[in-house]
């Protein structure tokens, strides 16, 4: 465990696995609020294609995949803004362009060994100025979290009720998407782009089974996160396991738990709440309220 | 308070000849509404009538499709001082299921008055203490919003417009889904909202223990406005 710490790729690695753990779970907390799941694969699709460009111009592949992959998520937040049923056919081609451009350029360049270590993340390859970038992005996101963040909880609670109180909702929309954007290239030298929403995704499920908030759900993922990238990292490291899938599955293997453990939770809190006053069973109010609303 | 905009004596809601579609149907088919400070009116109607529609129109949610609405004064575009609308929507969205505890949505009421770059005030604290009390859900404060019931639901998501401290409140069926035993409990709360002399402009199905608060009632039918009762004198 220790002897990890004399490899200075690995300290890297370290930093990099902290800041990956805090961040894709608060960005996450806000965009499964928001039924936007899988909106972190989505951009690291795009993403691809940024790679593909940095490494074709000889620039900062980790640059131009942020470049691309915000431009990519405000479009996809355009997209799904103007359109409300053909958004979702509108979002896979732009996932499936991502990929297949990215495919392209990378193999122009003869980097077929790149591609991989970008698909699936390669943290031995994380050289110090990629880690500035890093460091730079998340000190970013999570100032964006910490300024906008009870807009953007308004925000995801009930559009609606965001616009009625006169606040920037398109604005807030691109920005919550923008920084999911971030987030990816935050986290895919590291975990992969074909993971990277992973993180931002598993580590919310498995807090919001245990917890009664929001601000305390995204506080539990980002301790989620944490904990699943730096003993994904270090289990990849002393089983010679890739570390972003190895992340995942600890992640996964946190949600499976918190599961079973919120089971039990919500069985003694309904034991305590009969006490104090009986509470219909009742999860909300169903279809047919939303049925009615659309028909006016 | 101070009320310093162009019009000080617009009216909070003003609509006139209002239409909306929706999918080639005319749900709004020229509606004239006009409601005065201190108004309760109660938006009567069977459903599919435009209920729901003409309150989301008078709030700029809905566009229309000709004529035009305003709110104290304003098109809803233009409109900027959103901090004296209160909305309820009709319900509680579940969302992605992220739990959001009582206090949670309730101080978010407070989304309008509040500087996005400034932590909580003592003065945002005590709007979101005094909105809970009102609704009789302080000591649910901690509890996880989407599971209260439907009618402690819809006192969350009063509270939440009572926080912002608004002048005028817009409530879309605040009575759905809610029981018999609750409805008396959510009466008494928008009698807390009427009785400070606020506007209030509600949706209801049927007034039911309401009916004492509301001082006009307008119906809808086939998007138009079928009764206008004139407005009563409130008593107390």
């Amino acid at each position: 465990m220790i002897e990890m710490l004399q490899y200075d790729f690995m300290r890297v690695a370290l930093v990099m696995a902290v800041l990956i753990g805090l961040t894709a779970p608060a960005v996450g907390t806000f965009l499964v609020q928001r039924r936007l799941s899988l909106l972190g694969d989505g951009v690291g699709h795009i993403a691809l294609t940024g790679i593909g460009l940095g490494l074709l111009t000889g620039t900062s592949p980790v640059l131009a995949a942020l470049a691309v992959s915000v431009l990519g998520a405000i479009a996809i937040e355009v997209l799904r803004a103007r359109s409300r049923s053909g958004g979702d056919v509108a979002l896979a081609l732009i996932f499936y362009g991502g990929l297949a451009g990215g495919v392209i350029l990378t193999n122009r360049e003869g980097g077929g060994a790149s591609l991989q270590s970008y698909l699936f993340g390669s943290i031995t390859s994380v050289t110090p100025s990629d880690l500035y970038v890093v460091a730079g992005l998340a000190v970013v996101v999570l100032g964006v979290i910490a300024v906008f963040g009870r807009e953007l909880f308004l925000l995801c609670q009930d559009e609606e009720v965001a616009r009625a109180a006169g606040l920037p909702v398109r604005f807030l929309s691109i920005l919550i998407a923008v920084t999911a954007a971030a987030t990816v290239v935050i986290a895919m030298r590291a975990i992969g782009l074909l993971l990277v929403s992973a993180l931002m995704i598993v580590p919310v499920a498995a807090a919001q089974q245990v917890t009664r908030g929001f601000k305390g759900t995204m506080l539990l993922a980002m301790g989620v996160g944490v904990l699943s990238a730096v003993t994904g990292l270090a289990g990849s490291f002393e089983y010679d396991l890739p570390p972003g899938p190895s992340i995942v599955l600890l992640a996964l293997a946190v949600f499976a738990v918190a599961v079973a453990g919120g089971t039990v939770v919500r069985r003694r809190r309904a034991r305590t709440g009969e006490a104090r006053e009986v509470i219909p069973d009742r999860a909300g109010p169903g279809r047919e309220a939303e049925a009615e609303v659309l028909r006016g | 308070m101070t009320r310093d905009d162009a019009a000080p004596f617009a009216p909070p809601f003003a609509m006139t000849g209002g239409h909306v579609r929706r999918d080639g149907r005319e749900v709004l088919a020229g509606v004239d509404l006009r409601v005065g400070a201190g108004d309760v009116v109660a938006i009567l109607g069977p459903n599919g009538a435009g209920k729901s529609t003409l309150v989301k129109a008078l709030l700029g949610l809905v566009p229309l499709a000709a004529g035009r609405t305003e709110i104290y004064g304003d098109t809803p575009a233009r409109f900027r001082d959103w901090k004296r609308i209160g909305y309820v929507p009709q319900r509680l969205p579940m969302g992605g299921g992220v739990p959001a505890t009582v206090r949670e949505v309730v101080a978010s009421g407070r989304v309008a008055r509040r500087s996005r770059w400034r932590p909580a005030s003592a003065a945002d604290r005590a709007a979101v203490d005094d909105a809970l009390a009102a609704v009789g859900l302080a000591d649910r404060a901690r509890d996880t919003a989407h599971l209260l019931s439907g009618g402690q639901q819809q006192r969350v998501l009063i509270a939440r417009a009572l926080a912002g401290e608004p002048d005028a409140f817009v409530l879309d069926e605040p009575t759905a889904g809610v029981d018999a035993g609750s409805q008396e409990a959510l009466a008494a709360t928008l009698g807390t909202l009427t009785g400070a002399g606020r506007t209030v402009v509600l949706v209801a199905h049927e007034l039911g223990p309401m009916a004492p608060l509301v001082t006009r009632t307008v119906e809808l039918a086939h998007g138009r406005v079928v009764r206008d009762t004139e407005p009563l004198r409130r008593s107390a």
